[in-house]
């Protein structure tokens, strides 16, 4: 074995290479079943031996806590590293390909840069900046800056210059009627933001994806009744729904997420089954099944990337609409009002809007740029990852 | 070695259903392929010829089962299966329609193929060391090293550096393409290599590039080659034998040089005719083929090219001219179809002239428009034609119709014609050179018929 191992195609005896083909995954699918392992693992400590009430950390002494969603939201984030940041690491130079094109587009750059701010903001954000907390005395304060009324104020933070409260930098921008920071509320609402967008994705992605590659792939009736079903999902009053489910048995952040893209991703099936169906007529297709290889094989190396690449863009801008609905489910007051979430903030603002405006505008400006940004992002996106359109435009 | 070919097709058909309705009612079958039988010899390059739409590419997606062909065989004696013989049932070992799973994993080491479109025939999203490396990975060499030495020592041989492995299909033109899909064929050391129109989709400088790379390699690796083409000068270049298709079935097959040289049936003729010529002076004198291919769904009954053939046979007590007989047969189809616009040829004829528009007139239109003269050399042929010709202008047209089809037949639609060696390998399916048959040539007279469990 490997004594004669010879380097030219003509000379490979093929009767002694190992038929074996047991399934072999690779790296990245490594990396993500040894990350996911010790979350699972202390999901279940979590959720079997520790008490209702006892901090996740505990142990460490801490009072951090995590909750489903943290665990789905690590999840996805582990998903996100090994299938989307680790490729483009491995594959440096289809990465420069997109880049090139990709920065073509000015907004998008800035809009990628801004998305990064609340990723990051959302990621680490809560363990740098302490948790907005109640604190009726300090209500109203301005922002840096800005000065109010003192009548409006209870207890002035920074000066009262000629009977008005000015701003401090220990509330940047400002705080709520509850004296709650409001700079440490947009930061805690990256993360809901950032967990809506990175959960919704992965749902919908993995339900779309595998109904309409299954769809395309198996025909016949199977397609059919796939198909039927999407009109089903698609035609179906989510917000009723979720409205349903919360009248009787309350819902929080996670149920939001888990109603709203459980009934998102029919747009998505369809587009990956039509985007399928014209791959798999592709003449590199038939080159994969002239390999030797199983029909299985040839959709996960083939089939699924090409199609998953042009469906990056669909679920970008998938993203703000989900943002949008939950803003939107806040402000009604239909939402988790313990869920620090920006449209929970602008839906506290609400009241004080005449004299104190900051508790709305800040975080809808940051909503508002943040649903912007992804808008840019998945134009963009679109450009950036069709090689072969730009191929045939030149 | 024995002197079985390196793979013998027999009868192969691909027929696809046409359903309709809820509940896929199957109402026909489009014969895209119907039964063609040739061999390929060990190191020979075999042409397959034809239009677009007769089946060519069919063929070859069937021989490799990327499509299932529903009828026939196939029998491939590479891979080191050589030697077989028949089991006691009929079938054969060899058969590639009748592998298992795990045969035709192995078949797949045996034959490979080159695709027409050098933009689609790459994932753009895979480097082509990877695509060329694919299928070593999946018959199962898990030395990422080796694999990587092998695709480079390929990637030199079909001209293109070592380095381009880690390059994206999206940066190479489509000559380098085609250069990059021959060397992913050539990747598991087939023995025959199908190439679908290799070159069809490059420029004329880069085709010959190619071509003389593919020659170059067939000789160096001792490949066996089945190229797929639409075009006559690419065969003559690099086949040895060349098979003719129309229709789904396979009508002339021979040696390039014989049948280059002298062309047994029509569709052949029509074919070579079409090849340019350098000479400028030179009269273009094609033969033009008229109508188009018909549906496989529906083809001509006897000999399937009857209804474009220019040498069609005219009925024993016939003998005129044969651009009138073919005239008189386009005349009876349409007739037939129905498609007779004889409103359409009076408001044109209306729009030419001041005075009323005669049936005389229109008559001789539509003799004109057929290419029938206004007088046919035969009494009971013009006959027929003129009371043919009074009953279109009267606008009966199914009469008409009855009176063509009584009177003008050709023996092509009724008899299917069956393979005529005419020597060395050269065989063709026309009834023309059928040994019982004198042609206007005396061509068939050496004709000798082949049996069809040859």
């Amino acid at each position: 074995m490997g004594t004669q191992r010879s380097d030219r195609f003509d000379e490979v005896e093929w009767d002694e290479i190992s038929q074996s083909r047991w399934f072999e995954p690779s790296k990245n699918t490594l990396g993500v079943v040894f990350c996911t392992l010790p979350l699972a693992l202390l999901g279940i400590y979590d959720w079997q031996v520790l008490g209702e009430r006892t901090a996740t950390f505990a142990f460490l002494g801490t009072e951090w806590n995590l909750e489903g969603i943290d665990y789905l939201f690590g999840f996805t984030l582990v998903l996100f590293a090994f299938y989307v940041v680790a490729p483009l690491y491995q594959n440096p130079r289809m990465t420069r390909y997109y880049w090139r094109q990709f920065k073509r587009n000015r907004p998008a750059v800035v809009s990628l840069g801004w998305l990064g701010v609340v990723f990051v903001g959302g990621l680490f954000g809560p363990l740098v900046v302490s948790a907005p907390e109640q604190s009726v005395l300090t209500g109203h304060q301005p922002p840096v800056f800005l000065s109010i009324d003192a009548a409006n104020v209870a207890t002035c933070v920074g000066d009262v210059v000629g009977g008005r409260c000015q701003g401090t930098l220990q509330h940047p921008l400002g705080t709520t009627q509850g004296g709650k920071d409001v700079f440490a509320s947009i930061v805690y609402g990256m993360t809901i933001s950032m967990q809506i967008a990175f959960i919704t994705t992965t749902i919908v992605a993995a339900i779309g994806v595998s109904v309409g590659t299954v769809s395309a792939y198996a025909g016949g009736w199977v397609d059919e009744t796939l198909m039927r079903f999407v009109d089903v999902v698609l035609s179906f009053p989510t917000l009723l729904m979720f409205l349903l489910i919360l009248y009787i048995y309350g819902a929080g952040l996670g149920m939001f997420i888990l109603v709203f893209s459980l009934f998102a991703w029919g747009g998505t099936a369809r587009y990956v089954r039509s985007k399928s169906l014209s791959v798999s007529e592709a003449e590199y297709v038939k080159a994969g099944r002239l390999t030797g290889a199983t029909t299985a094989q040839v959709v996960r190396r083939h089939v699924v990337p090409n199609t998953a690449s042009s469906i990056i863009t669909q679920l970008t801008l998938l993203v703000p609409g989900f943002l949008l609905a939950e803003a939107q489910l806040a402000f009604l007051g239909l939402g988790d009002s313990a869920v620090p979430s920006w449209g929970q903030l602008i839906s506290a603002g609400r009241s004080d809007l005449s004299f104190a405006p900051w508790i709305v505008l800040a975080p809808g400006v940051v909503l508002f740029l943040t649903i912007l940004a992804f808008n840019f992002l998945g134009d963009a996106l679109l450009d950036a990852l069709n090689p072969e359109a730009e191929a045939e435009n030149e | 070695m024995s002197e079985e070919p390196l793979m013998s097709v027999r009868d192969l058909e691909k027929h696809y259903p046409i359903t309709e309705g809820l509940f896929r009612r199957q109402v026909g079958v489009t014969r895209a392929v119907d039964g063609i039988s040739f061999e390929v010899e060990r190191g020979e390059t075999l042409g397959l010829v034809g239009e677009s739409g007769c089946g060519k590419s069919t063929a070859a997606s069937s021989i490799v089962r990327l499509e299932e062909p529903t009828g026939g065989e196939v029998i491939f004696n590479g891979n080191g299966r050589g030697g077989a013989t028949r089991n006691a049932d009929g079938t054969h070992p060899n058969d590639v329609t009748r592998f298992d799973d795990r045969e035709l994993e192995a078949f797949r080491r045996g034959v490979q193929m080159v695709f027409q479109d050098p933009s689609s025939s790459f994932d753009p999203r895979m480097t082509i060391g990877d695509a060329i490396a694919e299928p070593l990975r999946v018959q199962g060499m898990d030395d990422r090293d080796r694999r990587r030495a092998i695709v480079e020592d390929l990637l030199d041989r079909v001209g293109l550096s070592a380095s381009d492995a880690d390059r994206y299909p999206h940066e190479f033109s489509g000559g380098q393409k085609q250069r990059i899909a021959l060397a992913r064929a050539l990747v598991l050391n087939p023995d025959l290599v199908i190439a679908d129109e290799p070159v069809s989709a490059l420029d004329v400088s880069i085709k010959a590039e190619i071509l003389g790379l593919l020659d170059e390699l067939q000789s160096a690796f001792d490949l066996s080659l089945l190229l797929i083409s639409h075009d006559m000068s690419v065969i003559r270049e690099v086949c040895d034998r060349v098979a003719v298709m129309y229709l789904g079935e396979i009508v002339e097959i021979g040696p390039v040089s014989r049948v280059f040289s002298d062309p047994k049936h029509p569709y052949t003729e029509a074919l070579l005719s079409s090849i340019p010529t350098p000479d400028p002076r030179a009269s273009p004198g094609g033969i033009e083929l008229e109508g188009t291919v018909p549906s496989p769904s529906d083809p001509p009954s006897g000999c399937r090219f009857h209804t474009r053939c220019h040498r069609v046979i005219q009925p024993a007590e016939l003998d005129i001219d044969q651009s009138a007989w073919r005239g008189l047969l386009n005349l009876r189809a349409t007739a037939e179809s129905g498609a007779v616009d004889v409103a359409g040829i009076r408001e044109r004829l209306a729009a030419d002239s001041e005075t009323d528009v005669t049936d005389a007139a229109v008559k001789a239109r539509i003799r004109a428009d057929f290419d029938i003269p206004s007088e046919v050399a035969s009494e009971t042929a013009e006959r027929t034609l003129s009371r043919g010709l009074d009953q279109i202008v009267n606008g009966e047209f199914e009469a008409a119709a009855d009176t063509f089809s009584e009177a003008f037949t050709t023996p092509c639609e009724e008899t299917a014609p069956e393979r005529i060696e005419h020597g060395s390998g050269h065989e063709s399916a026309c009834l023309l050179h059928e040994p019982d048959r004198t042609s206007d040539d005396g061509e068939g007279a050496g004709g000798r018929r082949v049996s069809a469990d040859e």
